[in-house]
């Protein structure tokens, strides 16, 4: 028996997903021990043995297990709460204030209350050293060693954890860096030391040292985290190989993620882009948008093929220049307070009540209107079975709280208010759609939106509606998608190199040089995994621009035009993905075209678990029905007595027409009034615009293929 | 006119927002000009079919509230001959525009045959024409030595190019990237003109008109309430513009009154100083946008940026002033003429809100220096913006900002990455670092400055100044101290020390010049010895006060 474990740890659950090839997915949920995470871990994993069949101790459950993939957000809330390792940084004499100044940037610019973000390392812990390359990586003046061993030791005074090198031009050369590494590490050989060549080996001073300085900030910590949960594991029992999520979507052994610390800075949601497309393909999908609507935010992702890529994200201000999952987070969620601002428009968020004092409803000692309790009075949630009926609703203090900060404001009913409320939240989450489809060059309308999070399916009609989305996919563990994600991930090792020259003038054996490179290192790293050669493949990606420009476009390069040196398939490539990113090319003007960098992407392909499928059954859905009750229809602007569904009685093949409401423990399910539901072989709610049954014919007629 | 929804209203704002960042990102990831790619110097905006301001993007607001201006005059200049598929282009400084290089496209958006709106982009090109590459000739005295004109011109009608018009255009500016530079801005205005055309399709055009009116509305009201939170009354302040660029010692005063009525603000410049004789002069719309952008820091950030939000202030400005020269006086400088406005504005207001103005701003003092390239024999401007950015005054409650740069910007125009500035010019980056000390001490401290060494690695150089800021330091409020003086100074191989005017031209310089600048320190703000002396310490450990300065105005060890 194959037993593999996703466990996606976040701010306030820690969710599991527990998948075996004999039976159905397993959902488990604990409340998450931020002090030591591994905690919360080693806990779920308790209960979830616990829960068995025969019931299991935690080490007959671990030893049982072959893979646990694991995403953390311990990297992330480290540097939210700028508690990461004391660090030093040492660089190029005249430019150490560099991560500090950002380039000069201030991000509200009429706002004078508004500050300089903190930087990651303080400016007396930044050291100049002599020695100098030219932009071409030749050597002006050599290193000084005299200058790294003051910094040594002013490190060593100091009790610096972590160490940061990074030189100028060291793209096109770096042994500086490495000579001035070697020391360092012969010195201290404790601390954490990342080189900003062996991370990031780009062109653009800022964003390397700032990837490079967010890497030693955050190294310490995850090492710490990781020895304590590889500690805990082993001694219950594990023998099995633990992954590490990645920000890239991928997954990497512990070892990798020692070294890359800044890897794993979007660890958390990364799941959810790949588990969205796995729900999708059962629709004969390659591409889909993931919506993952929490308690405080709103995380939205493009996949087209396989989920969209960025190179430069930022956190918490900081520029981060590795390549990550081109996820988009907005404060929307279900508890985003409503408020009126001076001109007497309502806004929904950012600020949110969280989980404490929390919605009105929730009756502790929040008051303010939240978006839960506008879903709440419009008849959404079902007072009596929120969670389960674990949380019971104050429908009372939810109106009160709307009527007195909303509708008294803006003279207008209660009910009116709430659904302003509701179709607000609606419109900035569509709003956080367009960021990763329109301004990417994509329509939303050509893609089915995979809906996640607990508070997702409620809004996601309107949402789709608002967005002309025709199709919707709401997966039976919905709630979890990002641990579903994490059992779906490949190792991946993303690698990059500056390479200027212009595409007509290429120097093949240079570049084939350098990919081969980049091939051995991941080879290297791959076999460190126990891939088999089987089971690896390898992905040029090139940075391109018209000669001149400043930004590049990153585009997929088939191995077979470099090896035919096919310049004319690479510029083409090149010229349509500018004119679908900004609207227009300058083939015709016959501008050349550069290159500027070079990724390889080595991929590892793990064995992944397959999603149950469900036996079909007759079409009729009413053994489900559970009762009847008033809900607001966002196109009639009025409310309607719609019947509600018992999720868990649905099964595949069941089909009903919209408006209904599906209530789940985890999660509840607003079928608006446009929309059909369907539900398919995996038992995913499958969305349909009416009118539309074109979408999803095959699933429909009972191929289940 | 069809009912107001104000949930819909919410979502118009939104979008109009997102729309017009959206066309900003277009132009920033497409341009090839570093001053446009890089440091931001561009703007865009949505205005409706006669003009009014919907929403922009404003990277350098200085460029800003020219364009619904424009707007307005374009719309009047073709009437009737406005259709689908037109691209115009306009800088023209006598009819709106705000400087020569700062070129603006405009494209009209269409629904149902009819104009609905418009989509524009202006930023700062390379090079406009003139006499000097780049487009600042502190030589001109009429606008024909700076630049090329352009009133409203069609590049594009019906969706075809005019190619004798482009042709003509472009034979007359000397860098060919700016070809490229403003078809990245028709790019992003067409972008413009397809959100904007999803968006009628989906709500109509009579609830378009309805709920943009009801917007400016909503807008007019925030702005009206931010104007009665100051007391009413009328106040006055001056700001010092120091040389010409022609006569040494010469200085100018721009002189505001302010009156402040119940739900109205008026700035009257009517007693400010004449014209000069050469390019330090303003135009209304540069004189205009100074005012706006330094009161929007004083009132809430989050007013909407729409033709409701500028109606409550009123600007005068006499023809014939520094801040609004007559026909056909050189204007170049005219955009950085808003440092001392801003000084005015701010000294005039200082007493009656004292909780919401900063101190006094560094002022710009910038060098734009152009030549060969040697190694890849190409003509490489750079405008040294990472050398430009000094520190931003303090406020109660609030330091400046370090390195933030001329108000005018306000911390959106970018230092160049030192590793493309290395790739793009052939100089070689010697120093970049904060100024220890440049802060004007204070309760509140000013930002600091910075200090940036490179060596000319082109023959034969020309390197332009211009800028202020080198006479008189950005000056502190309540106590609080001055900051520290700008300057830029040039070691030559054979060890000969050249300072430049701040207004100047200077020719032939020799490879191996060693570049020196300093751009100061922001104003305090209140009494330095009441300063918070775990910051004090911080700050010296860090090196950016000195142990005696500490001492000497902050009473640091007196005071144990």
């Amino acid at each position: 028996m194959s037993l593999k474990i996703g466990i996606d740890v976040g701010g306030t659950f820690t969710d599991f997903l527990v998948a075996r090839d004999d039976k159905a997915p397993q959902i488990h949920k604990v409340l998450s021990t931020p002090e030591d995470p591994s905690i919360a871990v080693m806990q779920g994993l308790t209960e979830i043995a616990a829960a068995q069949e025969p019931a299991a101790t935690v080490n007959d459950l671990l030893g049982s297990v072959d893979t646990i993939v694991h995403g953390t957000t311990v990297t992330t809330n480290a540097t939210l709460t700028r508690s990461g390792a004391k660090s030093g940084l040492i660089t190029t004499k005249g430019v150490r204030d560099a991560l500090e100044m950002r380039r000069g940037i201030r991000e509200e610019q009429y706002n004078n209350h508004y500050t300089n973000v903190e930087p990651l390392v303080p400016r007396y812990l930044r050291v100049g050293v002599g020695g100098r390359l030219r932009r071409d990586g030749s050597e002006i003046e050599p290193l000084n060693l005299e200058d790294i061993d003051g910094a040594i030791e002013l490190f060593k005074n100091e009790n610096v954890e972590a160490i940061s090198i990074c030189f100028m031009n060291a793209f096109a050369n770096t042994s500086q860096e490495q000579e001035a590494a070697e020391r360092v590490r012969r010195a201290l050989p404790d601390a954490y030391l990342t080189v900003s060549t062996d991370l990031l080996s780009a062109i653009r001073f800022y964003e390397r040292i700032s990837t490079t300085a967010l890497n030693s900030y955050v190294g310490p910590i995850l090492n710490h985290y990781l020895e304590q949960l590889t500690g805990r594991l082993e001694a219950d029992g594990f023998s099995g190989l633990l992954l590490i999520m990645q920000s890239n979507g991928g997954v990497m052994a512990p070892e990798v993620a020692r070294r890359n610390a800044a890897l794993t800075l979007l660890s958390g949601p990364a799941g959810g882009p790949g588990a969205g497309l796995m729900y999708a393909n059962a629709h004969d999908q390659r591409k889909c948008i993931v919506m993952d609507m929490g308690g405080t935010s709103f995380e939205t992702a493009l996949i087209v093929d396989s989920p969209v890529m960025v190179n430069e994200g930022l956190i918490d201000r900081h520029r981060i220049a590795l390549p990550m999952l081109g996820i988009h987070t907005i404060g929307a969620g279900g508890g985003s307070i409503g408020w009126l601002d001076e001109g007497g428009l309502l806004r929904m968020g950012p600020q949110s009540a969280g989980a404490d004092p929390g919605p009105a409803c929730y009756g502790q000692s929040g008051s303010l209107p939240t978006c839960t309790d506008a879903d709440l009075v419009l008849g959404y949630l079902n007072p009596d079975f929120f969670a389960g009926g674990k949380i019971r609703l104050d429908v009372d203090a939810a109106r009160q709280a709307i009527e007195e900060h909303i509708a008294t404001p803006l003279g207008m009913d209660l009910e009116t208010a709430a659904a302003g409320m509701y179709r607000v939240a609606c419109t900035n989450m569509a709003q956080g759609v367009r960021e990763v489809t329109i301004k990417r060059g994509f329509d939303p309308r050509e893609f089915p939106m995979v809906v996640a999070g607990g508070a997702g399916p409620i809004h996601s009609c309107l949402i789709c509606e608002e967005l002309g989305i025709p199709l919707q996919i709401v997966p039976r563990e919905s709630s979890i998608l990002c641990a579903v994600g994490m059992l779906m991930g490949d190792l991946k090792h993303d690698f990059v190199r500056t390479f200027v020259s212009r595409l007509n003038a290429v120097d093949w054996k240079s570049l084939h040089d350098l990919i081969s490179d980049m091939t051995a290192e991941g080879s290297a790293l791959l076999d460190s995994e126990h891939i088999p050669e089987s089971r690896r493949d390898f992905r040029i990606k090139f940075d391109c621009r018209y000669l001149k420009q400043y930004h590049e476009v990153s585009f997929e390069i088939p191995r077979d035009s470099v090896d035919a040196h096919d310049t004319a398939a690479i510029a083409t490539a090149f010229h349509r993905e500018h004119n679908r990113l900004y609207g227009y090319s300058l083939e015709e003007q016959d501008v050349p075209v550069e290159i500027i960098n070079v990724r390889v992407q080595a991929i590892g392909i793990t064995e992944k678990p397959a999603l149950a499928i469900r036996e079909r059954v007759a079409a009729d859905a009413s053994p489900a029905l559970k009762g009847e009750r008033s809900a607001y229809i966002p196109s009639e602007q009025a409310f309607r007595t719609i019947p509600i569904y018992d999720g868990h009685r649905l099964t595949h093949g069941q089909h009903f027409e919209g408006p209904a409401i599906v209530e789940e423990v985890t999660t509840a399910i607003f079928v608006g009034n446009s929309f059909n539901c369907f539900l398919d072989k995996f038992g995913s709610f499958v969305l349909y615009k009416k009118g539309r049954d074109d979408l999803v014919a095959r699933a429909l007629n009972g191929d289940s293929s | 006119m069809s009912q107001i929804d104000p949930i819909l209203l919410s979502v118009y704002a939104r979008t109009f927002k997102s729309i017009t960042d959206e066309m900003s990102i277009s132009v920033q990831k497409t341009t090839r000009s570093p001053i446009l790619c890089e440091a931001k110097d561009f703007v865009t905006g949505l205005y409706d079919a006669t003009g009014n301001m919907l929403e922009q993007t404003e990277n350098l607001p200085i460029l800003a509230f020219s364009l619904a201006p424009v707007c307005k005059y374009i719309v009047e200049f073709f009437g009737d001959e406005i259709y689908p598929g037109d691209v115009i282009f306009h800088n023209d400084v006598f009819s709106m525009g705000n400087q020569n290089n700062d070129v603006a496209v405009y494209k009209p958006v269409f629904f149902e045959g009819e104009l609905v709106a418009w989509a524009a982009a202006k930023g700062h090109q390379a090079d406009i024409g003139g006499a000097v590459p780049g487009g600042y000739n502190p030589n001109a005295k009429e606008v024909w030595q700076e630049a090329l004109r352009i009133p409203p011109v069609k590049v594009y009608e019906k969706g075809k190019l005019r190619k004798d018009v482009w042709d003509l255009i472009f034979a007359n500016i000397r860098l060919e990237i700016v070809q490229h530079d403003l078809r990245a801005q028709i790019g992003a205005c067409t972008v413009g003109e397809r959100r904007m055309e999803e968006l009628l399709k989906k709500y109509g055009r009579p609830s378009f008109e309805s709920h943009k009116e009801a917007l400016f509305d909503a807008t007019r009201k925030m702005m009206e309430a931010e104007i009665s939170h100051i007391p009413k009354g009328i106040y006055s302040g001056e700001g010092y513009v120091y040389f010409d660029g022609h006569h040494e010692g010469t200085k100018f005063t721009i002189r505001v009154t302010i009156t402040v009525d119940d739900n109205k603000i008026t700035f009257d410049y009517s007693d400010t100083d004449a014209q000069t004789d050469g390019f330090v002069n303003g135009t209304f719309t540069s004189s205009a946008s100074a005012t706006i952008l330094t009161f929007l820091q004083m009132v809430n950030p989050d007013i909407p940026h729409n033709e409701g939000m500028v109606g409550p202030i009123e600007i005068i400005i006499p023809e014939g002033k520094i801040l609004n020269a007559s026909y056909p006086k050189a204007t170049t400088f005219g955009n950085h003429l808003c440092p001392p406005n801003a000084d005015a504005i701010i000294r005039a207001l200082a007493p009656v809100i004292p909780d919401r103005v900063t101190a006094g701003w560094n002022n710009l003092l910038a060098s734009l220096t152009t030549g060969i390239d040697p190694q890849i024999g190409e003509k490489y401007v750079d405008i040294g913006f990472m050398g430009l950015k000094g520190g931003s005054g303090a406020m109660q409650g609030t330091d400046g900002y370090d390195h933030i740069g001329m108000i005018d910007a306000s911390g959106g125009v970018l230092d160049q990455d030192y590793e493309m500035f290395e790739q793009q010019t052939p100089h070689l980056l010697i120093k970049h670092e904060y100024i220890t000390d440049s802060a004007g001490a204070g309760q509140w401290r000013g930002g600091l400055g910075v200090e940036t060494i490179f060596e000319i690695g082109s023959d034969d150089t020309q390197l332009v100044t211009f800028g202020d800021g080198d006479f008189e330091p950005a000056f502190g409020l309540f106590g609080g101290h001055d900051g520290t003086l700008n300057q830029i100074k040039l070691t030559y191989p054979d060890g000969r020390e050249v300072i430049p005017r701040n207004k100047d031209l200077i020719l032939g310089v020799p490879r191996g010049t060693i570049y020196y600048q300093a751009a100061g320190g922001g104003g305090g703000y209140g009494d330095p010895r009441k300063r918070d002396r775990k910051k004090l310490a911080r700050e010296i450990r860090d090196g950016v006060i000195s142990q005696e300065a500490a001492d000497a105005l902050y009473a640091y060890r007196e005071a144990g």
